[in-house]
This record gives C-alpha cells, sequence and structure tokens, in this order.
C-alpha cells in the first residue's frame, strides 16, 4: 500500500503535466470546434457541426489533406530506406564510423526552423547554392526551381525533412543490428547464403523491431510537420505544400476563424490517431524471436 | 469500492490541477491591479507591438517622453510580426499588458473592433496632428480606433542611373511600361525582381490592379458576393502578370525567388526594379550607397483611363487598450509620438515614412516616399480583403498563372475557395 502511495506521488508531476498541456487544451479545442469563435471576442455562438462540415468540403482542406499524405509517404519510404543503408554502412568496425555517425546525426540537433531557412536559401533559383553547385559542376540540366515549382515542392521539402532526421533513425538501426547474435551471421554464411540472402534471411527480420519504431515514428513525425514548411514555403505556391497544420495555423490566425480551426485540429488529431493505431497494428505482426 | 479507490488519484489530479489553474489566473489578476503602479505614485504602461528593429529609436522616444512626464514609465514589449500575429489577443485581452499596442489593417482590426479590444479615440485633440485621409484604415463605423503610424507607398522601387543610362522615364501607360521591360531586357538588366516566394504576389498586385479596377471597395464587393475574381478586373490583372512572366520581365523562376534574394537581385544592379515597397529603400540603400531610387507604378491601363498613380499603405497601427488600468497615461504617450518632431526623430532613425503632419525627413530615402504624399494613391487593395484566406486564395492565384494555369483557370480556382468562405 505504502509502495502504491508511493508510486502515485511519483506519478502525479507527470499526470498533472499530461492534463495540462495535451487533455486541458484539447478538451478546450473541442469545445471550440463547436463554435464559431473568432480567438478574440468574449462571445460567441454554438454552430453544432457546421465547422466539421466546413472543414471536410473545403478545397484547401482536402488540397492539404492529399498533400499531408504524399509528403508523409515521400518521408517515410525515403527515410527508411536511407537511415537502413547509412546504418549497415556504419555498422562495421572502421576508423571513420565515429566521425561519419556523427556527422549524419549532427542536423538532428538543429532547430527545424533554422533548417528551413537555410534550405529555402540554398534552393533559391538565381542565388541558391544547389543550382549555382549543379551549374558549376555542367550538371545544369538539373537546376531547377526546386520549391518555386508547385509539381516538385514538395518532395524539395520532404528531402530536407530526410536529410535532417535519417541520422537519428540510422542511430536506431545501428543499435538493431547491433543486438543481432554473431553467431546467425556465421550460421549463414557457413551454409553459403550470399550477402543479400544473409541480410534477406537474418538481418531484415531481426530488424523488425527497429523498423517498426523508425517506420512508427517517421510517420507520426512527417504527418504532423510544419516548421519546415512554414520557413520554406508557408504552403505555397498555390497551395502545392499546403498541409493540414499550415492550414489550421492560416485558419486561425489569417483569418481568424479559430472554431474553424479547432475543428480542423479535431479530424488532424483523430486522422493521427487512427494512423498510429494502425501502424502498431501492422507492423506488430512482422516481428520475430529468436 | 475498489472502483472509487481507482478514481481517488485522477480525481485528486484534477482538484490539484484546478488550484493550480485558478492560482495561475488570480495571480494574474492581483498583480495587474498593482501592475501599473508603484509605491512612488509611478505609473507604468505597457507598449506592446512587433516592430523590433525599431527598439533603439522607439527607446530613444521613450526615455525623452519619461523625461517629460516622470510619472510614467514605459515598459516596451516586442515580438516578432509572426508570433505577434498568433499571441497578441491574448496577452492584451485582460488588460494587464499592452496598455498601448499595435495592430494590423484588415484582419486583424476588423476582428480587435468586434472584440472591443480598442479605445475610442474620437475626438482626442492629437489626432488632428495627423493627415486624416491616412489615418482612415483606423477608423470602424466612423470612430478612430487605432492610429496607423507608418506610411509606406507600396510601388515598385526603380534604379534612376539606370533608368537614365537608358534613356528611361516611368511609363504612364502598359504599353509605354512594356517597352521599358523590353528596352532593360535587350541590354541585360533584369526588368523586374519579383519574389514570388513570399511577399512578391502581395506587393505586385496592388499596383497591378489599382486602375483595373479603379474603385477603392472592388475587393470589399468580391467579399460580399457583389463581384467576382473572375470578373475582367482580375483576369485581365492576371493576363498582364502572366504576359510579364512569359516575356522574361521577371527573373528566371521567380516564383522560387524570396524576398532576401528578389533585393539581392535589385541592390546588386542586376535588377532594374524592384516589386516591393517604400519600405525597402533606406534597406538597400544600406547594403547598396550608390543607389539612387525612385517609385513607379505600371499602368496597366491607356493614360486616359488612369485613375491611381500609386498605392500605399498606412500600418503599424497604435492603440491604447480598452481594459487598460491607465488609459489617460497611455494616451499621453500616443498624445507624445503625434508630435511632429518626435515622429520625424522616429522616422529618421527607422528609415520609415510617417503619417503625422509636417514631419522634416533627412534622408533622400524617405524625402523619395514624401514626394508621394501629393500623388493620387489608394489604401493598398489586398489590405481590403479582410479574411486571410481569401487574401491568400488572391495571391495564391497569382502563384498559379506564374506556374502555368490560364488566367481565367486560377480566377475560377481562387473564387471557387472564397465562394465558400462566403457561404459559411
Amino acid at each position: 500500500m505504502k509502495n502504491r502511495i508511493q508510486l502515485s506521488l511519483f506519478l502525479l508531476p507527470g499526470l498533472l503535466l499530461y492534463v495540462a498541456l495535451f487533455v486541458f487544451p484539447t478538451l478546450t479545442g473541442l469545445f471550440y470546434s463547436f463554435t464559431d469563435w473568432d480567438g478574440v471576442s468574449p462571445s460567441y455562438a454554438f454552430v453544432g457541426m457546421d465547422n466539421y462540415k466546413d472543414s471536410l468540403s473545403s478545397i484547401v482542406f482536402r488540397k492539404a489533406f492529399g498533400n499531408n499524405v504524399e509528403f508523409m509517404l515521400t518521408v517515410v519510404i525515403a527515410q527508411t530506406f536511407i537511415s537502413l543503408v547509412l546504418a549497415l554502412l556504419l555498422v562495421r568496425n572502421t576508423k571513420t564510423r565515429v566521425v561519419l555517425r556523427a556527422l549524419y546525426f549532427l542536423p538532428a540537433i538543429l532547430s527545424s526552423v533554422s533548417v528551413g531557412l537555410i534550405w529555402a536559401f540554398m534552393y533559391d533559383p538565381s542565388i541558391g547554392l544547389i543550382n549555382y553547385g549543379l551549374n558549376e559542376a555542367g550538371m545544369g540540366s538539373m537546376a531547377h526551381n526546386w520549391i518555386g515549382d508547385p509539381k516538385i515542392a514538395i518532395y524539395s521539402i520532404a528531402a530536407v525533412q530526410v536529410w535532417a532526421h535519417a541520422g537519428q533513425m540510422m542511430i536506431v538501426f545501428i543499435a538493431g543490428l547491433q543486438g543481432i547474435p554473431a553467431e546467425l551471421y556465421e550460421a549463414a554464411r557457413m551454409d553459403g547464403g550470399s550477402k543479400w540472402q544473409v541480410f534477406r534471411t537474418v538481418t531484415w527480420p531481426l530488424l523488425a523491431p527497429s523498423a517498426t519504431i523508425v517506420v512508427a515514428y517517421t510517420t507520426i513525425q512527417s504527418f504532423k510537420a510544419f516548421d519546415l514548411i512554414f520557413t520554406m514555403t508557408d504552403g505555397g505556391p498555390n497551395y502545392a505544400t499546403e498541409i493540414l497544420t499550415t492550414y489550421i495555423y492560416h485558419t486561425a490566425f489569417g483569418s481568424y476563424s479559430f472554431g474553424l480551426a479547432s475543428a480542423g485540429s479535431m479530424i488532424f488529431l483523430v486522422l493521427l490517431a487512427l494512423l498510429t493505431l494502425l501502424q502498431f497494428k501492422a507492423l506488430r505482426a512482422d516481428r520475430v524471436s529468436y | 469500492m475498489k472502483k472509487n479507490k481507482k478514481l481517488i488519484l485522477p480525481l485528486v489530479s484534477m482538484l490539484v490541477l484546478s488550484i493550480l489553474l485558478s492560482a495561475c489566473g488570480g495571480g494574474d489578476n492581483a498583480s495587474s491591479g498593482e501592475n501599473g503602479s508603484s509605491g512612488s505614485g509611478k505609473v507604468t504602461i505597457s507598449f506592446m507591438h512587433w516592430r523590433g528593429e525599431d527598439s533603439e529609436a522607439l527607446n530613444n522616444t521613450i526615455d525623452a517622453f519619461e523625461k517629460e512626464n516622470p510619472n510614467i514609465h514605459v515598459e516596451m514589449q516586442t515580438l516578432p510580426s509572426d508570433q505577434y500575429q498568433s499571441t497578441v489577443q491574448s496577452k492584451i485581452s485582460d488588460g494587464s499588458t499592452g496598455d498601448v499596442f499595435a495592430s494590423f489593417p484588415g484582419a486583424q482590426f476588423e476582428a480587435f473592433t468586434k472584440a472591443g479590444l480598442f479605445t475610442d479615440l474620437t475626438g482626442s485633440s492629437f489626432l488632428s496632428a495627423y493627415n486624416p485621409k491616412l489615418i482612415e484604415a483606423g477608423q470602424h463605423d466612423g470612430k478612430q480606433y487605432a492610429i496607423p503610424y507608418q506610411l509606406v507607398y507600396n510601388d515598385p522601387i526603380y534604379n534612376v542611373k539606370l533608368f537614365e543610362k537608358y534613356g528611361l522615364t516611368p511609363p504612364t501607360d502598359w504599353q509605354g511600361f512594356l517597352a521599358l521591360c523590353q528596352t532593360l531586357k535587350d541590354n541585360g538588366i533584369i526588368p523586374i525582381a519579383f519574389a514570388g516566394a513570399d511577399i512578391g504576389p502581395g506587393q505586385f498586385m496592388n499596383t497591378m490592379v489599382m486602375n483595373n479596377a479603379p474603385s477603392d471597395d472592388i475587393f470589399t464587393k468580391v467579399e460580399a458576393g457583389e463581384a467576382k475574381l473572375t470578373d475582367e478586373f482580375w483576369v485581365k490583372t492576371l493576363t498582364q502578370i502572366k504576359e510579364l512572366n512569359d516575356k522574361g520581365y521577371f527573373q528566371q523562376d521567380a516564383l522560387g525567388t524570396k524576398d532576401p534574394a528578389a533585393g539581392a537581385l535589385f541592390i546588386q544592379e542586376k535588377a532594374a526594379m524592384l516589386a516591393s515597397g517604400s519600405y525597402q529603400l533606406a534597406q538597400n540603400k544600406q547594403q547598396n550607397p550608390n543607389l539612387e531610387q525612385k517609385l513607379l507604378a505600371p499602368i496597366t491601363v491607356s493614360a486616359d483611363q488612369a485613375k491611381y498613380e500609386g498605392v500605399h499603405t498606412t500600418t503599424f497601427m497604435l492603440a491604447v487598450n480598452s481594459k487598460s488600468k491607465h488609459p489617460e497615461e497611455a494616451k499621453k504617450f500616443l498624445e507624445f509620438l503625434s508630435k511632429p518632431d518626435v515622429a520625424g526623430e522616429y522616422a529618421n532613425q527607422t528609415g520609415q515614412n510617417v503619417t503625422v503632419n509636417d514631419v522634416k525627413y533627412d534622408t533622400p530615402e524617405l524625402q523619395v516616399a514624401g514626394e508621394w504624399a501629393n500623388k493620387k494613391t489608394v489604401f493598398q487593395p489586398r489590405f481590403t480583403i479582410l479574411n486571410g484566406d481569401n487574401q491568400k486564395a488572391v495571391t495564391n492565384s497569382i502563384q498559379a498563372v506564374l506556374s502555368g494555369t490560364s488566367p481565367e483557370e486560377a480566377a475560377q480556382q481562387a473564387q471557387a475557395i472564397i465562394d465558400q468562405h462566403i457561404g459559411k
């Protein structure tokens, strides 16, 4: 009984913070999502489900949702692949591995606002480093209007997101790789397995827990992206990079429609919860034990 | 019973939390009661705004004010403009901060007016210090709620020496503007540096539309459903912007260029015009002291059809918080800011023109904009669009045509978004 009380006391600060920083704002948001509150006025009227209907039928909301999915899929596929490749290359005992690991991890510690501002400058078609470098290297045909072309802008930002977080996910994969017993590799090699066969039958199945973490984390992280897009394109050009978080921000602080923005936030919250649930259900099935 | 026990912890937590929250709330109110004054009878007023770059100049103003009014202390609080946009209402709503605060014209001013956050300044003697036409943006239903302090001309800037070199003068009609751009292009100069990725569309649309829809309330009509973006005035504006882009009068890939990069093209004299506004004159000069700059507006119609010569905006709208505990002291501060010599000091130190009459500007850049006071200008059309989402739809239609969409289709897409907002 004493233990229980002690445990409860330990939990209390965390619980209080959780209620204050998540439960309370969420419930407040839910409340305002049924009103026409403009975020400033002391008064508001209840509008029932109107904000939800308006959000779901909004052209911009739908476009933002489509962009969200596109951005998320691109980041999840590219980031999982790149971080896995980096982990496989840097798990070996080479002299440079510590330096290289640190270098690849470095972008993860930078503020995403700074990353966004710097990359937006590098992507500039006239004075940016990327097009300049391509031209100098004789690859001028590859120079592009990276964040100004609506067809590729979202992928250009996705590339920055991957650059910023692949190193972080590489560490997760390295930890997973280091947990695979060496004798399994020895046995596979003695059986005459090629490198690809060893990877397919030993490494990949046993990396499933790490992959679960990487995919789940990357999915959630990319679905609720905001800082990079806000600083690099603010949703433009012509809504090409507008995602749900920037849509909610613009609705709340651009047009003072807090009720509508709250409904958008609630829909976003439900989508994110569903996505997380599906992720864990789908990936749990892949777990392998030995 | 067991179930009840399980409920104890969350219930206790909620109770503690609610006590904590109410304590926080009570603390705020309690402190705000005392906040404004100290034992010595000195009153402290808070001045909240977003112009961190003006802090030094405003600190000098505050020092001078405090010398003249030893019983009032002004505490200045600045926030970055993005943050200001999103947090100011919660900060000033209980009157504990922002006795004097700034607001943006358009959507924010409308929302604050509706919420009753402004003190009615109608009839205040210091209003006579201002050009009456230039403080209209701070009025609602005939009452003066805020005083727009800064004056900006949202007309493109041009490089006087480059114009002289090629024998060019500001054109008076659309054909003249196209010919001017072509001459510059033929001589290897970018005619217009255009920040298509951020501020460009929002700035350039103003002068482009001012004569295509020679009325100061065309976008008010659009938001009221009485006019449409698919009408001739906007399709024509988009068509002309597309024409400038297709003929290569903007720098290449203008849609990917942000404000600093477009500014750099002008400052380095690679571009002859910069589609921004007078607010950028001082900064350009600072970075290239050899620059000689003036303002011009593209005239999109024939000379005899042109009603307006340019566009002006009055912003940095100063107001007294309706919940202020010290409204008289706050008004005194506004009165001080309204003195021509004080406003002049602010203008000359910050490089921004002001709406106060009889101000003496020291620099050629401020005088350039000052010359425009006698021209026929219209209040920035973009700021007459009161809904932020509608504003975005309008400026995005410019980005759409620059990326290849036809003007008719771009106008239609933007109108569809506005129709949704009108329907709400």
